[in-house]
């Protein structure tokens, strides 16, 4: 038996042990002790990082990858259902990432709600959360894919509503399930279609007899759950929403990991969409679409954590865009390194959050570099890797997919829209760094700013290495299969950091200007547009439901109430019934026995004139 | 004609003279009327013996059937008559009339 792929396949079966492990404890009927959240699920997590390392180091060094069929489960009249495992590079490079980043939150969240009395059911739900992500990635069948994706949807329900006392809160955790749904519609769809047409599930078969057939609506179908899982333009209200939850949840779900899965549905299946140019330019105009309006939205909105948000669905519009270039691995570099840096970001605002005794907004922050330096230095490096300053992480991922894009001969209107994007991207980010860490403080005097607590620290320090030299490692060490173009006119290649500083400049420029008055009464429609969110919630989420709601009244009351009941049915048919007998009787005089006795004089000289 | 043919056709017309020349009660007028639909079954009977014609024998009981229904609807008339009038007089039907 050959060594190497025996430890290769052996570790990866651990990493998913060690992970279930914690979880298996809690089965048990005696109380965990107070510190099981720390002792137990943090431990799992950095020992199953430190196995994972194990099959990369191997697939650095050889290349290998390996598809592990465990078990034969069960079987549907056509085809069977195994569980199978596929590590490819896609899922032996994200494992580890996942479970770096997740290391790092946990340890972090361990600080952030050390004085939630639920704490250890708060570190099961982002245990449970973890394994149900690692399925989804390293799925080789779609039944195996399904089960991660609900998975992940639903630990990200229960814990968007993890302080289910708040209103908000809880219609959060509702909106995110229901654009979740609107999403799983398009990928029940595609599973339904490929059980019909290609007889399997298994991703193997999928790619071989794919070739002979019309995919497109399968694909749409996909590009559907993607748009729903990873808050595309459309069914995008519930990413900013989902702030309501804890910052490790946000961190964890809602940056790095959960919204990343549609995207990685789509490079999954890509060669799927290789050769279908319908789905393409639908990747490619929904994702410029949808970066342009989330960063457009992301510049007036005034809570930390909405705008880290914001950020979070432009990059995954940015993900999208490139799967519409035909470049997969481009937009799973953009997913490894995005991960990293949105992390931190994440993180930094929860410390910085009670730091300032859970103050969001960032009016009421700033000068922030001087009290808490580590943090705030952590958020521009962050800020800086987002923006795709040379040579960071951001950088090797960005910079690259801009080039693609301006060097392919597709649309040049996605082209337009991303690039205003990205010069968004620096303002906003900017907006985020003067708003905190310069300027004066604009909070209370007595707010409990303290970043001493290595839980704290450490975590931030970690992803803040991951943010420097992350994108070199990766980009040095994984070839990619499609040629990139290397020749092109300067101003081409420099087109990303050329927005990306005027976008800088302007940032700076308005922010000087913000203490003069140029005019009287200000015009802020644009303002208003952006700030809520392009109107886009308030109009769906209330005109919607009202349509509905107000067709289900008329027609029980109208038109069955009403109309069948009165109008139609026994009433009026009684009613006709009276007027007619009214009209009838009034010509009658009520004199019977007259009547009756002319009737029977007629009838008597009637027959005698037959006699005659 | 036959002893027969008189006597029904005599009960014909004479219900239906007391139909007609009713005079107090609409419950007599009623009592006539059924006395009409009974001799007119009679009559049916004997002309389908008379004639012989076997595919006839249904229609005796096809009117029996329908007279019994009108003779419900003239018994709901009459309750109705003595719900509103108080008694089935006839004079009380036009009382207020000018």
């Amino acid at each position: 038996m050959h060594l190497t792929t025996l430890i290769l396949s052996s570790s990866l079966i651990l990493v998913i042990a060690i992970l279930i492990y914690p979880l298996l404890t809690t089965l048990n009927p005696n109380p965990q002790d107070q510190k099981w959240a720390i002792t137990h699920v943090k431990t799992s997590v950095k020992a199953a990082f430190l196995m994972s390392l194990l099959p990369l180091m191997i697939f650095l060094d050889q290349g290998t990858e390996t598809i592990i069929t465990n078990w034969h489960w069960m079987n549907t009249a056509p085809f069977d259902i195994n569980i199978s495992f596929k590590f490819d590079h896609y899922s032996i490079i994200f494992t580890p990432i996942a479970l770096y980043v997740t290391w790092s939150i946990l340890e972090f969240a361990s600080w952030y709600m050390h004085s939630d009395p639920l704490m250890n059911r708060f570190f099961k739900y982002l245990l449970l959360f973890l394994v149900a992500m690692i399925l989804l990635v390293s799925a080789n069948n779609m039944f195996q894919l399904f089960i991660g994706w609900e998975g992940v949807g639903i630990m990200s329900f229960l814990l968007i509503g993890w302080w289910y006392g708040r209103a908000d809160a809880n219609t959060a955790a509702l909106q995110a399930v229901l654009y979740n749904r609107v999403g799983d519609i398009g990928l029940i769809m595609a599973m339904a279609w490929l059980a019909m047409n290609l007889n399997s599930w298994e991703i193997q078969q999928i790619f071989f007899l794919s070739k002979n057939f019309d995919m497109t609506l399968p694909l749409i179908g996909l590009i559907l759950a993607a748009t729903g899982k990873s808050a595309q333009f459309g069914l995008h209200p519930w990413l900013p929403s989902a702030m309501e939850g804890p910052t490790p949840v946000s961190a964890l779900l809602h940056s790095s990991t959960m919204v990343v899965a549609g995207i990685f549905l789509l490079i999954r299946l890509h060669p799927l969409m290789e050769n279908n140019n319908i789905a393409l330019t639908t990747c490619l105009c929904l994702g410029a679409l949808t970066t342009l309006f989330t960063a457009a939205c992301a510049l007036t909105q005034n809570d930390i954590k909405k705008i880290v948000a914001f950020s979070t669905s432009s990059q995954l519009g940015l993900m999208m865009v490139t799967i519409g270039l035909n470049q997969p691995q481009l937009a799973f570099l953009h997913i490894c390194t995005h991960a990293f840096f949105k992390a931190m970001l994440f993180l930094c605002s929860g410390s910085i959050i009670h730091s300032l005794n859970d103050e969001q907004d960032i009016r009421k922050m700033g000068g922030l570099q001087n009290l808490m330096p580590m943090t705030s230095t952590c958020l521009t490096i962050g800020s800086l890797a987002l923006t795709g300053t040379p040579f960071l992480a951001g950088f090797f991922s960005k910079d690259a997919i801009i080039e693609a894009l301006n060097t392919s001969h597709l649309n040049a209107w996605a082209l337009i829209l991303t690039l205003i994007a990205t010069s968004f991207t620096a303002v906003y980010s900017f907006r985020v760094v003067y708003f905190v860490t310069m300027g004066t403080p604009r909070f209370l005097p007595l707010s409990p700013i303290n970043e001493n607590n290595p839980s704290v620290i450490n975590p931030i320090k970690r992803l803040a290495w991951g943010s420097i030299i992350a994108g070199l490692i990766i980009t040095s060490n994984f070839l990619p299969s499609k040629t990139p173009i290397m020749s092109m006119p300067l101003t081409l290649k420099l087109a990303a950091l050329l927005v990306t500083i005027i976008g800088l400049l302007t940032a700076l420029e308005l922010t000087a200007m913000t203490n003069k008055q140029f005019k009287i009464t200000p015009t802020i429609p644009l303002h208003h547009f952006s700030n809520m969110l392009g109107y886009f919630p308030a109009i769906i989420h209330r005109l919607t439901p009202k349509l509905n709601l107000s067709l289900g009244q008329s027609i029980a009351t109208q038109l069955i109430d009403q109309t069948w009941f009165e109008a139609t049915g026994p009433k009026g048919v009684s009613s006709l019934q009276v007027k007619m007998a009214k009209t009838v009787s009034d010509a009658q005089q009520g004199m019977i026995k007259t009547y009756l006795t002319i009737f029977l004089l007629t009838t008597t000289i009637a027959i005698l004139l037959t006699m005659i | 004609m036959t002893p027969v043919h008189f006597s029904f056709c005599s009960a014909f017309i004479l219900g239906l003279m007391g139909l007609t020349f009713h005079r107090t009660h609409l419950l007599s007028a009623l009592l006539c009327l059924e006395g009409m639909m009974l001799s007119l079954f009679i009559a049916l009977a004997l002309w389908t013996l008379q004639f012989e014609m076997t595919g006839f024998s249904a229609a005796p009981m096809l009117l029996l059937a329908f007279s019994a229904c009108e003779a419900s609807a003239g018994l709901a008339l009459l309750v109705a008559t003595a719900r509103t009038h108080g008694t089935d007089r006839l004079q009380n039907l036009n009382l207020l009339q000018c």
